[in-house]
């Protein structure tokens, strides 16, 4: 194989050392190095811009500033917004970062500039997520489905490189709207992902075909180890209870799995439990909802806690009557008393009933 | 071509001229391992003359121009500077046969003429030891630029059927109702992706060693954006002795014949990337 120096192809190999490379001088001997990097930069952008140009179809001015500018400031990544760059945007906000089973959201501030939209730790100085937003490939308000006091909705964007990001702000309709304006005025464009699927591994592993999830959220359940058929003990666990177009079903969160389900047409009725009694050891005070439901041997009964509660009763109690199934759901309660076998659970209807 | 012409243009120079207007800067393509005083013609960038101003047995080989760096908007008339730039180099490095390249717009300064020559006699003078042992460092050694390409939809095709668990969770795929095939997919790629990046490692690690023992010394730079679906995987600079570039271009040909990869040679260079630093 023989090297090639054909002053076309090679260009590109040339400016890499003539314009990056070569002897140093100390500074206080020569002009001003401030505006050379520049001329280079300037350079490279324009014989870099005409394949991006015909891979993306951008515009050239447009492109050739942002390349000058990724150049500049290659160097002074550590600062959040360099001098040049305008912020159009700020608020405090967080990303969704996952790397293996690791996951966490890391909080910050998001800084929307005419170039890029970064999130940074101002403590840390550290830039946690940062994209130049011609990467931006589709933007999407994704609505989390969970029984808080206002729906909440995650700003998840399609990457370039097809990643997805999902970032919560402090006004993430806004924060969607600046991005977008700014898109716009930058000449770009970007799809309107309806759903990036981005259902969590959790339901994609569970959810059958044509099933959909109704409500989800963050709850506690207590899990009764049985041998034998008698209760050995019982354990507040720590997962996600979801109700779906056909299942109400409880996924363990250390065990990754789905530990509880009962199709729709099985519950019986929900029963809202405020004293705390159930609850004390799930260290709040938020009350335990029971769910009764037919099962293999009878009516069974599953106790779930956690936030917004009353939601979930309403929101069961909408479906057992919508179903037309516990028809009357007064004596169904009453004829608990004798058809569960557990006997905390027992207590608790009775102690209702009372 | 334009090459020759300029290569020509040497022979021909005659003396430089004195600078006519009070100038104070001087502009520097390289230093060269010579005590000789010579003028290269007017080779220089914008048709400036150039010559060497020796100290001991080195040179600096410049062109008179003002203080402040040549800058222009016209990308075209910054191609030309760049390529005027390496053009002296060239002729330098043909000429004295070892030459340290200072980067474009390396321009010394100094209150006048006669100061700015005395600023660089100097510097030749203060760094004289430095600059001596950089170019014993690059003498009858030339600079090559290596950079090796693969095609990730050959090595993509190479996973599913080489890695039996990518091969399985393809075969599961199929079997899986739309939704979740999406979700799968997905999976799929991400651990093509993965498989990828350990794959461009490993490769990365194999051809570092299997060039590097060619080279008397190697820098690796940043890789970079490839055109026609292609990936850069590797990216060096090597310095390399005159007589052992044959070597290297054989090792390279061998890596190119492999499925799915392909080399790209570049130079000779003047070792513009094994002279800086102090």
């Amino acid at each position: 194989m023989e090297p090639t120096r054909n002053s076309h192809a090679t260009l590109v190999d040339l400016l890499d050392r003539v314009l990056d490379k070569g002897l140093i001088i100390q500074a206080d001997l020569i002009i001003s190095l401030a505006g050379v990097p520049l001329i280079g930069v300037n350079l490279r952008a324009a014989l870099a811009g005409m394949e991006t140009m015909i891979q993306y179809g951008m515009m050239e001015e447009w492109d050739k500033s942002t390349r000058a500018w990724e150049g500049e400031h290659r160097k002074a990544k550590r600062t959040a917004v360099t001098s040049g760059e305008e912020v159009l945007l700020e608020m405090p906000g967080s990303y969704h970062y996952s790397q293996g089973i690791y996951t966490a959201w890391r909080t910050g501030r998001i800084y929307l500039t005419d170039k890029r939209l970064i999130l940074y730790n101002p403590s840390f100085e550290e830039v946690l997520f940062e994209t130049p937003l011609q990467r931006i490939k589709g933007l999407t308000l994704e609505e989390d489905k969970c029984f808080t006091e206002k729906v909440i909705g995650d700003l998840c964007l399609l990457l370039e490189s097809g990643d997805v990001i999902r970032l919560h702000a402090l006004d993430t309709p806004g924060l969607k709207e600046a991005i977008e304006q700014r898109l716009l005025m930058l000449g770009l464009t970007w799809q309107q992902v309806p759903s990036l699927s981005l259902q969590d591994e959790r339901t994609a592993s569970f959810l059958r075909e044509g099933e959909e999830v109704v409500c989800q959220g963050e709850t506690w359940h207590l899990v009764i180890s049985q041998a034998q058929g008698i209760a050995t003990s019982q354990n507040w666990k720590h997962g996600h209870l979801y109700l779906t177009s056909r299942r109400l079903c409880w996924w363990h969160d250390f065990e990754r799995r789905l530990i509880f389900e009962v199709p729709l047409e099985h519950i019986v009725a929900s029963i809202l439990v405020t004293n705390g009694r159930k609850a004390a050891q799930t260290n709040n005070r938020k009350g335990v909802l029971d769910v009764i439901y037919q099962g293999e041997h009878g009516k069974e009964v599953s106790s779930f806690s956690g936030d917004h509660l009353t939601c979930w009763k309403g929101e069961l109690n909408r479906i057992v009557l919508s179903e037309g199934i516990g028809t009357n759901r007064h004596s169904e309660q009453t004829d608990l008393q004798e058809g569960v076998s557990s006997a905390p659970v027992v207590q608790t209807l009775s102690r209702i009933d009372s | 071509m334009g090459l020759e012409t300029k290569y020509i243009d040497e022979t021909k120079g005659g003396k430089g001229e004195k600078d006519k207007a009070k100038e104070e800067g001087m502009y520097l393509y390289c230093v060269a391992d010579t005590g000789e005083r010579a003028s290269l013609g007017a080779i220089g960038i914008a048709g400036n003359e150039v010559y060497s101003i020796p100290y001991n047995d080195i040179c600096a080989v410049v062109h008179n121009c003002p203080a402040h760096p040549y800058q222009s908007n016209n990308q075209e008339v910054v191609k030309t500077w760049v390529i005027e730039h390496q053009n002296v180099v060239d002729t330098a490095w043909r000429k004295w046969a070892t030459v340290l390249p200072s980067s474009f717009d390396t321009i010394i300064k100094g209150e006048s003429r006669d100061n700015t020559e005395q600023n660089m006699k100097d510097w030749l003078k203060r760094e004289h030891e430095n600059l001596k042992s950089k170019l014993d460092k690059v003498r009858d050694k030339a600079e090559y630029g290596v950079q090796i390409f693969w095609d990730p939809k050959v090595m993509a095709q190479n996973l599913l059927e080489t890695s039996p668990e990518i091969r399985e969770l393809n075969e599961e795929i199929k079997q899986k109702p739309k939704g979740l095939a999406y979700m799968y997919r997905q999976k799929l790629e991400n651990l093509i992706k993965h498989e990828m990046e350990t794959g461009a490692d490993v490769c990365f690690r194999v051809f570092y060693k299997r060039i590097k023992k060619h080279t008397s010394d190697i820098r690796v730079e940043k890789t970079k954006k490839a055109e026609q679906g292609l990936q850069m995987i590797l990216n060096f600079s090597c310095l390399v002795q005159k007589d052992k570039y044959a070597e290297l271009g054989e090792e390279l040909s061998q890596i190119n014949q492999m499925e799915g990869f392909s080399v790209r040679f570049t130079g000779p260079w003047p070792p513009y990337s094994f002279v800086g630093g102090s």
